[in-house]
C-alpha cells in the first residue's frame, strides 16, 4: 500500500492535524509569553518598589489587628464601657458626640469627658465623616472587660 | 506665660515660617492651662483669640451638634478670631486636661496688617484648615 491510502490507514492525516495544531499552539504560547515580557521587566525594574509597597500593606494589616484585638482602654473605663453603650443605643446611631456627652453627664458618670476621650482613643467611638459619631462593635467584641 | 519660640518651631503649622516671623508670632502668645470640661470658645461669641493645642483633647461642636475632636499637637481652634465677622462659630471644649497657646485675635490681625508677607503665610495655612473644617461647620455663628 501507497500513496494516500497508506497515510490514511496508518492515521497519518489525524497525526498531521495534531502535530500541527500543537506546532502552532506552541507557537501563538511563546508569542503571548514574548508580547508580555515588557511587564516582567518593568516588575523586575521596581522590584524595590513593590517590595516596599507589599511591606507596607503587611505592616498596616498587621497594625490594624493588633488595633482590634488589643484596644488600650485604661481600666477606670472598661467599666463604663456597657453604660455607654446603653446611652449610644438609646441615642441610636450614628449619634452626636455632644449629646451623649450631655446624656453621660446627667446619668451622674464620672469624668465623662475623659472618658468619651478614651473610648474615642481605644476606637470604640469612630467619627462618621459627616459630623457624628458610631459605636465600634468590632473593637467591642475584642475588649476584654 | 511666655511663649519659648523652640515650643511653635516644633510644630507643623508653623514649619514654613522664619526665625524672625515665629520670634514675632511668639511674642503674641501665652500659655493656658485648660481643666476636663472646660469651654474655650462658645458659639456666638464674638472670637478674640485663636488657640493652639499643645497637649489635651478637644471636642468641637456646631449647629445640629455636628462635631469633631482634636488630639494632635497643632491643632487649633477658634480661628474665627482671624476671618470676618469675628465670632465663633463651633464651640470647643477641652475632653482632658491640657495645654493652650493663646493668640489675641486683634494683636493677631495686627501682626497680618503690619506684615503682609507673614499675613500671607498665616492666612494661606488658616485658610486651608477652614476649608477642611468647611463640611462640619453648620448654621455660622
Amino acid at each position: 500500500m501507497y500513496g494516500l491510502d497508506a497515510i490514511s490507514a496508518h492515521n497519518g492525516w489525524q497525526l498531521a492535524a495534531l502535530g500541527t495544531s500543537i506546532v502552532f499552539t506552541g507557537l501563538i504560547i511563546l508569542s503571548l509569553a514574548i508580547s508580555q515580557i515588557h511587564k516582567v521587566l518593568e516588575f523586575w525594574d521596581k522590584r524595590h518598589t513593590y517590595y516596599q509597597r507589599i511591606k507596607k500593606l503587611v505592616q498596616r494589616k498587621h497594625r490594624s489587628e493588633a488595633i482590634v484585638s488589643d484596644p488600650v482602654l485604661p481600666k477606670n473605663v472598661k467599666g463604663s464601657v456597657r453604660q455607654f453603650k446603653l446611652l449610644v443605643e438609646q441615642i441610636g446611631e450614628p449619634f452626636p458626640l455632644p449629646k451623649l456627652l450631655d446624656f453621660s453627664e446627667k446619668c451622674g458618670f464620672p469624668h465623662s469627658h475623659s472618658s468619651v476621650n478614651d473610648l474615642l482613643q481605644a476606637k470604640l467611638i469612630v467619627p462618621d465623616g459627616k459630623g457624628y459619631f458610631l459605636w465600634n462593635h468590632e473593637v467591642e467584641k475584642n475588649i476584654k472587660i | 506665660m511666655p511663649v519659648d519660640i523652640n515650643t511653635i518651631d516644633s510644630l507643623n503649622i508653623f514649619e514654613h515660617l522664619s526665625r524672625t516671623e515665629l520670634e514675632e508670632l511668639a511674642s503674641l502668645m501665652s500659655r493656658i492651662r485648660v481643666t476636663e470640661g472646660e469651654v474655650i470658645t462658645r458659639q456666638g461669641d464674638q472670637a478674640h483669640s485663636i488657640f493652639i493645642l499643645l497637649s489635651g483633647n478637644f471636642m468641637v461642636f456646631f449647629k445640629e451638634d455636628r462635631s469633631y475632636t482634636l488630639h494632635n499637637k497643632g491643632d487649633i481652634v477658634g480661628l474665627s478670631a482671624a476671618v470676618l465677622p469675628f465670632c465663633y462659630t463651633g464651640t470647643a471644649v477641652a475632653l482632658t486636661d491640657g495645654v493652650v497657646l493663646s493668640i489675641p485675635g486683634q494683636e493677631l490681625s495686627r501682626l497680618i496688617e503690619s506684615n503682609p508677607a507673614l499675613g500671607g503665610k498665616i492666612m494661606e495655612k488658616i485658610n486651608q484648615i477652614i476649608s477642611a473644617r468647611q463640611p462640619f461647620v453648620t448654621g455660622g455663628c
